[in-house]
């Protein structure tokens, strides 16, 4: 895919520099193709682009009731709501969580779907590993809100069928640092077997005579995995790797707020919470829009930040 | 041929104009009713209970429209919100421009949003009533004296501007919250009700100590005492049995922001005697897990509950799933819950502080797409007579209810369409919140309970206001620093709550004054703060601690 438009790209550059090139005669030749992307841009235009209006509204006083762009300017030359999110004691907890269960399911999150992917593709028996992968897969169907309360069932500190089976009182969800642990293996539990796809997919993409030849030069199943098997999957590591970067700062709702109870809301109070409590049921949506926004522009400049890293170490990156 | 065309449309223009003259010069109200039938949408909740009805659409909701037809000529239309998504729902149609005519709410601050933002024809997001009050007064008698004069009519009318943003529902039964306790179990131990803490403090040992012979092979399932991290209302009369007696008005008024008197000078020690409580095995140890009441009302029903403190009907209430009927099946025929009194203050006073019959229930407002501004008060007048209250608490003779010779109500189980998706229809009943029957309402509450015996409900309902205070209103305007904290500061106090109550004892000191501190920096202290200097400017009461 990506080689063939290469070509096409050096084939129309060549027209440009040598025959004279004409945008007329191009257009004349691809006009279909340049009319199909027009709905997809319009899509984007419509309902990606013209929303994005609305991020003024971070600016502005707080009114839902008029368009932002008639709306009066906050003071400090607009950046009123975001002074005032700093100095937030309930935005700095919410930010410092964040960033922190989600550096949590970088570091140990992220590695669980290769070490899967590489064992799925290990399997010898097709029928096996077609029915592992599906079963893997299943928890991902389930909503947050299930999943949350078949945890207490399970987790909690007295009553719960662990505790009980074990004969012990662990507060697997009643303390702080047990609860992000409790947080970061039930997130490995839901995606890992779904994020899988996207390794397997890559790894059916490794030319078997690489394996061959390693085999050849003698070398075993963890020589193979790791000169053969890694290497071959790292472009999509990578890529990966970057995209998760730039959701550093952003933040799933449903996961920390139905996992989370009064004991450890310490810990697990996020960004999307802070902006549930204040926006939606304080009416403030100014702030919580300055707060939306802050996110997303501090994501960009980790994806580009990201990106950029890649692409020195040599790593082709996302674009 | 153009001539005629051009006279035919000037005739028809002068025509068009004489029309509309017409219907300027009388603008449609006439005698207190309309000539030409108005249309308006009124807000109503929707619970989605099983075996509900259509919340827009039943044989109540034909009531309401039939009558405002006959009565004003106007035309009724139902808008549901979600009742447990409420503000979310409101704030989406207001912002949507489709919010009901008449719309209600429990937040104060909601309707405040929105009458500080400004539409595109200049006008705040909410009608300001002032105005139509004055001039429409003769046509509201029934709210009015629903309310109880014109005070409570100009509740919330802001000192400095004069502007009423809302109406106050009335809230017919003040009773909150009463403590409840197995009777059978304090029996069969052979000890009595509790009249005092230490006496209920006992009988919480006694249930612990006795487990096996009350519960036999569940005995490790006993909950002496339980309570949800709604601690501030699980626990209230406990915890305000530590305010000392003499404190003052503008005291309960400067430390009154939180509704479950978090702040109320004296209320840590009510929380320590909690956490006292927790480490002696008494109270439910898994509480703090539970965002929500399945697993807790499962342990009462089951039997496994000792005692609780909640709404004064909590074990009554649902009709045949109620708690003590599941009881009465689950565990036997003499097992259930009832009502003590046992939390005396320094005084030797079981206070109890109150919220008020005014201020403290729903709010009616006006959202400015509202074009029938006249017609939506009649509304609320209409809802606010007694005789409507009355029919949709109880419906129909013989149908819906049963009179006795004492002049009590007896609600018969309802079934099909005449369902009441909310107790006695106080999503209709937008300005009464309760049992609004004159002096039937004591003996019907009494009656309203089937199964349940009337002694054990009146006793629930007396203890729930017994030796109540009700807090003075200090009508000082709107306090900014309230409406920008959203529901931060209420989780931020079940956080609190929460975590002193499950501390060690040793740590409870320094557990508490520091989630304490976070709460006043988040926003609590601000608002302390704006309620004495409010205090000053308003009614000039310099305010010392």
């Amino acid at each position: 895919m990506r080689s063939a438009h290469a070509t096409e790209l050096s084939s129309s550059s060549r027209i440009n520099r040598h025959m004279g090139f004409s945008w007329k005669t191009y257009l004349k030749r691809y006009w279909t193709l340049y009319l199909l992307l027009l709905l997809p841009v319009a899509f984007f235009i419509i309902f990606r682009y013209t929303p994005m209006t609305y991020i003024l509204l971070a600016f502005k006083k707080n009114n839902i009731l008029l368009p932002p762009w008639k709306v009066e300017w906050v003071k400090n030359n607009g950046f009123d709501w975001f002074i005032k999110a700093f100095k937030d004691r309930g935005f700095q907890t919410s930010l410092r969580n964040t960033i922190f269960l989600n550096l949590l399911d970088l570091i140990i999150g992220m590695p669980m779907p290769i070490l899967m992917a590489i064992l799925l593709n290990e399997l010898a028996f097709p029928k096996y590993k077609r029915i592992t992968q599906t079963v893997l897969y299943l928890p991902h169907f389930l909503s947050w809100v299930i999943i949350s309360s078949i945890t207490l069932r399970l987790f909690a500190t007295n009553d719960g069928i662990i505790n009980k089976l074990l004969g012990t009182q662990i507060p697997f969800v009643g303390t702080e640092g047990n609860w992000r642990a409790t947080y970061i293996f039930l997130g490995i539990w839901k995606e890992c077997g779904w994020n899988t796809i996207i390794y397997l997919a890559a790894l059916t993409a490794i030319s078997p005579e690489l394996y061959e030849a390693a085999e050849v030069d003698g070398a075993g199943r963890w020589r193979k995995i790791w000169h053969v098997t890694l290497p071959g999957i790292r472009p999509t590591i990578v890529v990966l790797l970057i995209m998760n970067l730039g959701h550093i700062l952003g933040s799933e709702f449903d996961r920390p707020f139905t996992l989370s109870n009064k004991l450890v809301e310490g810990a697990s109070k996020t960004i999307s919470i802070f902006v549930y409590e204040r926006g939606v049921m304080g009416q403030q949506y100014a702030l919580s829009t300055a707060v939306g926004l802050f996110q997303s522009v501090v994501c960009v400049i980790f994806l580009l930040l990201s990106n950029s890293l890649a692409k020195k170490f040599g790593e082709r990156g996302i674009w | 041929m153009k001539r005629i065309l051009a006279l035919v449309l000037m005739v028809a223009l002068i025509a068009s104009l004489g029309v509309t003259a017409a219907f300027a010069a009388d603008d449609g109200f006439v005698d207190g009713k309309f000539t030409e039938t108005r249309h308006i949408t009124v807000e109503v909740f929707n619970r989605n209970n099983d075996g509900g009805t259509d919340p827009t659409n039943n044989v109540w909701t034909d009531f309401i429209k039939q009558q405002m037809l006959d009565k004003y000529n106007v035309e009724v239309e139902f808008v549901s919100v979600g009742r447990w998504t409420e503000a979310d729902d409101i704030g989406n149609l207001l912002a949507d421009k489709k919010a009901a005519d008449v719309s209600y709410t429990y937040n104060y601050n909601t309707v405040i949003s929105y009458a500080n933002m400004i539409d595109e024809n200049g006008n705040p997001g909410v009608i300001d009533l002032a105005p139509y009050l004055e001039e429409y007064k003769d046509y509201i008698p029934d709210l009015l004296k629903l309310l109880g004069g014109e005070d409570n009519l100009y509740y919330d009318k802001d000192p400095a501007t004069g502007a009423v943003w809302m109406i106050e529902g009335v809230r017919a039964d003040t009773a909150r919250i009463t403590t409840f306790i197995r009777k059978d179990w304090l029996d069969k131990l052979e000890l009595p009700l509790p009249t005092t803490e230490e006496e209920f403090h006992n009988a919480l040992v006694a249930f612990r100590d006795n487990a096996e012979l009350l519960l036999g092979a569940d005995a490790d399932k006993m909950i002496p005492y339980t309570t949800s991290t709604d601690i501030g209302w699980r626990n209230d009369l406990l915890s305000v049995s530590y305010v000392a007696d003499d404190i003052s008005d503008e005291t309960l008024f400067v430390y009154g922001y939180d509704d479950r008197h978090l702040l109320y000078p004296g209320y840590k020690e009510g929380i320590r005697t909690l956490n006292k409580w927790y480490n002696e095995g008494l109270v439910w140890k898994d509480f703090g897990l539970y965002n929500d009441s399945t697993v807790e009302d499962d342990n009462m029903k089951a039997g496994y509950v000792g005692a609780f403190m909640h709404n004064w009907d909590y074990p009554f209430r649902n009709g045949d799933d109620c708690i003590n009927l599941n009881l009465q099946r689950n565990v036997g025929e003499d097992a259930m819950f009832v009502a003590i009194d046992c939390f005396q203050n320094d005084a030797g006073v079981t206070r109890k502080f109150m919220g008020a019959a005014v201020g403290s229930d729903r709010k009616i407002f006006l959202p400015s797409t509202n074009d029938e501004p006249v017609a939506s008060l009649l509304y609320i007048n209409f809802i606010s007579s007694e005789d409507t209250i009355k029919y949709l608490q109880t419906g129909l003779e013989n149908t819906n209810y049963i009179l006795h010779d004492d002049g009590a109500y007896e609600i018969l189980p309802a079934t099909g369409e005449w369902v009441k998706n909310s107790g006695n229809n106080i999503d209709y009943t937008m300005t009464c919140n309760g049992l609004y029957l004159g002096e039937a309402t004591g003996a019907t509450t009494a009656l309203s309970y089937p199964g349940i015996p009337a002694e054990v409900v009146i006793t629930a309902n007396e203890f729930g206001k017994n030796n109540g205070r009700y807090p003075l209103h200090y009508n000082v305007g709107t306090i900014e620093s309230e409406t920008e904290v959203g529901s931060s500061l209420t989780s931020k106090r079940d956080e609190l709550l929460t975590k002193a109550v499950t501390a060690s004892v040793e740590e409870f000191d320094s557990v508490f004054d520091s989630y304490m501190d976070d709460y006043l920096n988040a926003g609590g202290q601000d608002i302390i703060d704006e309620r004495i200097q409010k205090l000053a400017d308003v009614y000039g009461i310099i305010y010392n601690k």
